[in-house]
């Protein structure tokens, strides 16, 4: 049938293709779902994942030109004098501006990962962030460290203000981390001020809710998340987020806590993947954090790779 | 014999791979995402009936391959839509705009709905109104204007490839 990517006029065979399709593509989506992480399929899509990533690279320029294209058609409704004057001034500030600013919010990001590493005792690999999730349905990003600098999946991912994510998938030179914001994400957490354990789970909407506290427990807005350690999925101790809002109050079962993310997948630039981390340091890790967040070791790989610490 | 249409699908599947792995990250509008393969697969069902469904079947499984979802979801929904429209499209041609776009849009709707059961059915723990309404249904409606956009292009390549092979 020679793939068959061709004409099809043969209503007969056309119906044979798509049965055989339909039965391959059943088949594979009844395998992954049963599999579990190191099953085939979860390996190839891995494997894929490596061949998409140097494609990936292309996306941040290609971001950056969207944003330029969603900008030209703003321009587009204002007066000629205006936009003249704009453009003028526009390419003074700009030259001298927009460097400056790159390398002042990289430094202050990389500030943040380095008080974090020295606040926690971090021993882990820094990378940067080269690609996103490509569909709406996962909110997943793609550092540029992978297996050869130590990376292993299961590992717990820290930004700049705590935990982020968790490693899913490795490549030689990339990994894939899934963000705590993720519908499939789920941390053990407790409350800092009254040690109520629960779990923290991601959702569609990027919206992080703690789930399974205890009815009779008191909580208050501001109140600190930290991750519990149970279960081992993520290292114990790390900066979740704060309380924002809670519907309903203690003793009502159903009441639905939310708990503000560290870091949205659009802003996430860097990150440290954590091997090992000694300090429980609960007790401070709320200051160092309240105030946006700082933290985690080492430099992203300025070119390309990441640095071991 | 001219493949010059079969080069164009093939050409254009490639960009909206392409696409999809660079551009679509950045261009997140009210929490929906693009799928120019999706798009892509219903504009060419509907621009070229007879194009055959292993091209939408492999598109899907690259599309599933990409992401973390659940490898064969996508690649189900292309082939079924493929056939589906491209049947469609045959039966209720009237040589208007009308019955394509309403197809694309259709067709558009009901991939994201059903990539959304499936996606919850592997195991995704949300609701299915928040799937539906917050997902599905803005991703659809984006996937819709991409392959509107698309649709006159591919049908004005192909007729172009078609001109030619009949000249020959």
């Amino acid at each position: 049938m020679a793939l068959q990517f061709q004409d099809m006029k043969d209503p007969r065979l056309t119906r044979v293709v798509l049965i055989v399709l339909v039965v391959i593509s059943f088949a594979m989506v009844t395998v992954y779902s049963r599999e579990g992480e190191s099953g085939l399929l979860h390996s190839i899509q891995s494997a894929a994942h490596a061949v998409f990533a140097p494609l990936e690279l292309l996306s941040a320029p290609a971001g950056a030109a969207v944003e330029d294209a969603g900008e030209a058609i703003s321009d587009a409704s204002a007066s000629e004098e205006t936009l003249s004057a704009l453009r003028e001034r526009n390419a003074e500030l700009t030259e001298l501006l927009t460097q400056s600013e790159e390398y002042r919010q990289e430094a202050e990001r990389l500030q943040g990962l380095l008080e974090l590493k020295d606040t926690y005792e971090i021993e882990g690999v820094s990378g940067r962030v080269i690609g996103r999730s490509t569909d709406a349905w996962n909110q997943t990003v793609t550092v540029d460290i992978g297996s050869n600098n130590g990376v292993e999946t299961g590992l717990t991912v820290v930004g700049p203000a705590g935990v982020v994510g968790q490693v899913i998938s490795v490549q030689p030179g990339s990994s894939t981390v899934r963000l705590l914001t993720d519908p499939k994400s789920g941390a053990a957490a407790l409350v800092q001020s009254s040690r109520a354990e629960g779990i923290v789970r991601g959702s569609l909407s990027g919206q992080l809710t703690l789930q399974n506290i205890d009815a009779s427990v008191n909580l208050q807005v501001g109140d600190v998340v930290l991750t519990s350690g149970l279960g081992g999925s993520y290292v114990k101790g790390l900066l979740i987020g704060t309380i924002v809002r809670i519907e309903g109050s203690a003793g009502d079962g159903s009441r639905t806590i939310y708990v503000s993310p560290n870091e949205t997948s659009q802003v996430l630039e860097e990150v440290t993947v954590i091997f090992n981390a000694k300090g429980d340091s609960s007790a401070n890790r709320s200051s160092g954090n309240s105030g946006g967040g700082s933290s985690a070791s080492g430099s992203a790989g300025s070119n390309g790779g990441g640095s071991n610490e | 014999m001219n493949n010059k249409p079969l080069i164009v699908s093939i050409i254009g599947a490639v960009i909206a791979v392409v696409l999809q792995a660079t551009v679509a990250p950045a261009m997140e509008i009210a929490s929906a995402l693009p799928n120019f393969i999706l798009a892509y697969v219903l504009a060419l069902a509907v621009s070229r009936p007879e194009s055959g469904l292993v091209m939408p079947f492999l598109l899907g499984l690259i599309f599933d391959l990409m992401g973390t979802g659940p490898v064969g979801a996508m690649a189900l929904i292309c082939t079924l839509m493929a056939f589906a429209l491209s049947r469609l499209s045959v039966v209720l041609d009237n040589d208007t705009l009308f019955m394509p776009i309403v197809l694309i849009i259709a067709g558009s709707l009901i991939s994201n709905i059903v990539y959304g059961i499936l996606i919850i059915a592997c195991g995704m723990d949300v609701s299915i109104l928040e799937a539906l309404v917050g997902r599905a249904l803005p991703c659809g409606i984006y996937d819709a204007v991409l392959a509107l956009v698309m649709f006159p292009l591919l049908l004005r390549l192909m007729q172009l490839g078609e001109n030619q092979m009949r000249m020959h």
